[in-house]
């Protein structure tokens, strides 16, 4: 397979440390970025990486030019922190509250697109316990390098956190290799190029962003990258190496949950194109069994595989944006 | 210039409110130094993280001396003036294979190594940004030096590579701690650091039950010890703060060590006590089929500035200036080589803290910009002339 693509738009977070050369790039292109955090219960890392970024790329490098946490409905102090520490903080049922409430990452990554104000947004989990600020200069950079990338994913050597202090070295990844990879392989070749597909930090245009659809839950990652590649080409994609990302671990169980809906999302885009036929609808119940004494129990997970439509189609998005009607039939 | 004139006593509180408002470049610093494992002898991922934060808020100078300590130099305004030292230790006592991750709350910041020193470090890595934000320039240069090789087996090494090579005199320095703020500490004991390792010969099976036991060697030793006559004047005490020994729960130890340190305000005495506790390991040697071996670790000598030292003078008015109570003991540090050089030195904590040698050390938030701003308080009485007399 001709890999092409890997050689060309894969870099490496060193290439880019000169930030006063990104502050100037960002300067000539006129351009402002949010930053945008999805959360759900993350009081242990979000002031660190609320911190970290206002300190390096707003106070010493005015790269950033806001930091706007979108939370699903956290139960701990997550929302008070983030707001002591000078995030704009959102709840997402608060966002665009007429067009109802879905719990999941990719509505709050959708709703963000409404209430930040960047050309750029650069998406950022919360969760990443060795934040470093290359996580958003690194991701944002080949955006202002490069006049052709639109949209650019982190990827990385994933350590994961076992317990409060040890490290297990390899074991990220689970997913992409045993569900994203071999549907790539088979449906998708010069995708597999991307090296890790689901990983949740990623920049782009808000013209990229808000001309595609996005799933509410687990399969906005994938759906992002068959989207876009599909929309624009392979070639407005970049992907930077972030080296490490220590996160936490996820049971098997937890992960079965997160390949399921990425099977649906995927699922439908290849039905929707042509690739393949359905002559039957699917089941949306991912059913795991659990020991409970000397009996199995099902446990039923219900994923209706919602995904909002393109965020320029809202006529709200529109008015506040200022962007014209379309064009009727 | 006498103490009262050599700081302008009312403007120091005006700082905290300043220092504070550029706490997520303090924080920042704190995580992004803290969070890179730094274990004694193996400092240099972390020197290098100091030097490029150096660069990255625009010090005039920054380099690395022969040992690896990183400086950085902001240049005062009058070269006839000597340097004054920042100065704070690059190690941990924690080992490279966990993960450093610090959690940001409210009101504290927890981590492992975060009080002991990396907090310590972060507040000197800052402080460009700091006397940027209080518009302060000084006629000294100002060297921020972080000190590799400084805890246990390490002997101080970085600092006393650092003063021995520095070709110009010195006018002041100020070691920083990361906790407790209100210390103030202007004199050191004579110390000698020691360890005590015991090792019994292995044995067949057989003959396992008869052999001795490391761990009551090492009691017994650790009870002589204690009978030793300790005085109170001079003032002196005997500290055993480590034990290892054995390997499971059935099995005679083999072998077993204890750390110790003798410290005392005349060196005579801990001389005098080393040679006791050498005697009793001389004679466990011979009355047990086991082999004590006895080994100098480091070796301090006391050094003092007089309580009535102008530099002393005039840190405890900044300190009650800002509502702190001074509270004054000797310390075994980075203090002992710069006091032992004739450098008019002191050693000051930034902030209130607890489980300092723990995996989740934590320390408070609020405190630390009053702890920020006595530093800075100092450093302006000692760029004043203080300890120039």
């Amino acid at each position: 397979m001709n890999n092409q693509w890997l050689q060309k738009n894969t870099f490496h977070h060193s290439q880019f440390g000169d930030l006063a050369r990104l502050v100037e790039l960002k300067k000539r292109r006129g351009v402002t970025i949010s930053l945008c955090l999805p959360t759900l219960n993350e009081e242990k890392t979000i002031a660190k990486e609320i911190v970290i970024m206002k300190s390096e790329l707003m106070t010493r490098h005015p790269l950033i030019d806001e930091i706007v946490v979108v939370d699903s409905g956290s139960q701990d102090r997550t929302l008070e922190i983030a707001a002591q520490y000078g995030a704009d903080v959102y709840t997402a049922t608060d966002i665009l509250p007429d067009l109802g409430d879905y719990k999941g990452k990719g509505e709050n990554l959708w709703k963000a697109l409404y209430i930040t104000h960047g050309d750029i947004i650069v998406y950022l989990d919360a969760d990443i316990k060795n934040v470093h600020h290359r996580f958003v200069y690194a991701l944002v950079a080949p955006l202002l390098y490069y006049d052709h990338i639109k949209y650019c994913k982190a990827f990385y050597d994933r350590p994961i956190a076992e317990g409060d202090q040890k490290l297990r070295p390899t074991g990220g990844g689970r997913v992409t290799e045993l569900v994203v990879r071999p549907l790539f392989s088979l449906f998708f070749p010069e995708l597999t190029q991307l090296i890790q597909p689901l990983s949740g930090e990623y920049a782009g245009y808000r013209e990229v962003f808000e001309q595609i659809p996005f799933p509410i839950g687990y399969g906005i990652e994938t759906s992002m990258i068959l989207d876009i590649s599909e929309k624009w080409g392979l070639d407005v994609i970049a992907q930077v190496d972030l080296d490490r990302r220590i996160h936490r671990n996820q049971s098997t169980k937890a992960l079965g949950k997160m390949a399921f809906v990425i099977l649906q999302t995927f699922i439908k885009r290849i039905a929707d194109r042509g690739r393949i036929e359905l002559h039957t609808q699917l089941f949306n119940e991912m059913i795991q069994y659990a020991l409970q004494g000397d009996d199995y129990y099902p446990e039923i997970y219900r994923f209706a595989g919602h995904e909002r439509p393109p965020m320029i189609e809202n006529p709200a998005y529109r008015e506040r944006f200022n962007l014209p009607e379309p064009d009727g039939d | 210039m006498n103490t009262c004139s050599s700081v302008d006593l009312e403007k120091i509180p005006e700082y905290v409110e300043k220092i504070e408002a550029i706490r997520e470049i303090i924080i920042s610093n704190i995580v992004l130094l803290g969070q890179i494992p730094s274990p004694t002898f193996k400092e240099g991922h972390r020197a290098k993280a100091f030097l490029e934060r150096l660069t990255d808020s625009h010090v005039d100078e920054v380099t690395a001396d022969a040992y690896n300590n990183p400086i950085g130099i902001i240049r005062g305004t009058d070269p006839a003036k000597p340097p004054i030292f920042l100065v704070a230790h690059l190690d941990t006592f924690f080992d490279r294979e966990m993960i450093y991750n610090f959690t940001v709350g409210p009101d504290t910041i927890e981590g492992p190594g975060l009080l002991d020193n990396s907090l310590g470090v972060a507040v000197l890595a800052s402080m460009p940004e700091i006397f940027r934000a209080l518009d302060l320039q000084f006629q000294s240069d100002i060297v921020l030096a972080g000190v590799v090789q400084s805890l246990g087996r390490g002997n101080l090494s970085g600092i006393r590579h650092l003063l021995k090579t520095w070709a110009t005199p010195i006018r002041a320095a100020v070691s920083i701690e990361g906790v407790e703020i209100g210390r103030l500490n202007y004199y050191s004991d004579g110390m000698i650091r020691c360890e005590i390792e015991c090792t019994v010969q292995g044995a067949s099976k057989f003959a396992e039950r008869n052999r001795p036991n490391a761990i009551l060697i090492l009691n017994e030793l650790i009870n002589q010890i204690l009978s030793i006559g300790v005085p109170q004047r001079p003032r002196s005490r005997i500290v055993i703060g480590q034990v290892h020994a054995g390997v499971t729960h059935g099995r005679l130890a083999q072998q077993g060590i204890i750390g110790l340190e003798i410290h005392s305000d005349a060196m005579e005495m801990v001389k005098e006590l080393f040679t006791q506790v050498r005697d009793i390991v001389s004679e466990l040697n011979q009355e047990f089929d086991a082999t004590l071996h006895l080994d100098i670790v480091s070796s301090l000598q006391a050094a003092r500035l007089k309580f009535n030292h102008p530099l002393v003078k005039t840190a405890v008015a900044v300190m009650e200036t800002l509502g702190l109570k001074p509270v004054s003991e000797a310390s075994e540090s980075e203090l002992s080589i710069m006091l032992a050089r004739g450098i008019p030195a002191v050693t000051l904590g930034i902030t209130r803290g607890e489980n300092k040698y723990r995996e989740n050390a934590r320390a408070q938030l609020a405190p630390m910009y009053k702890g920020i701003a006595q530093v800075v308080g100092v450093i302006s009485a000692m760029d004043n002339g203080v300890c120039d007399e």
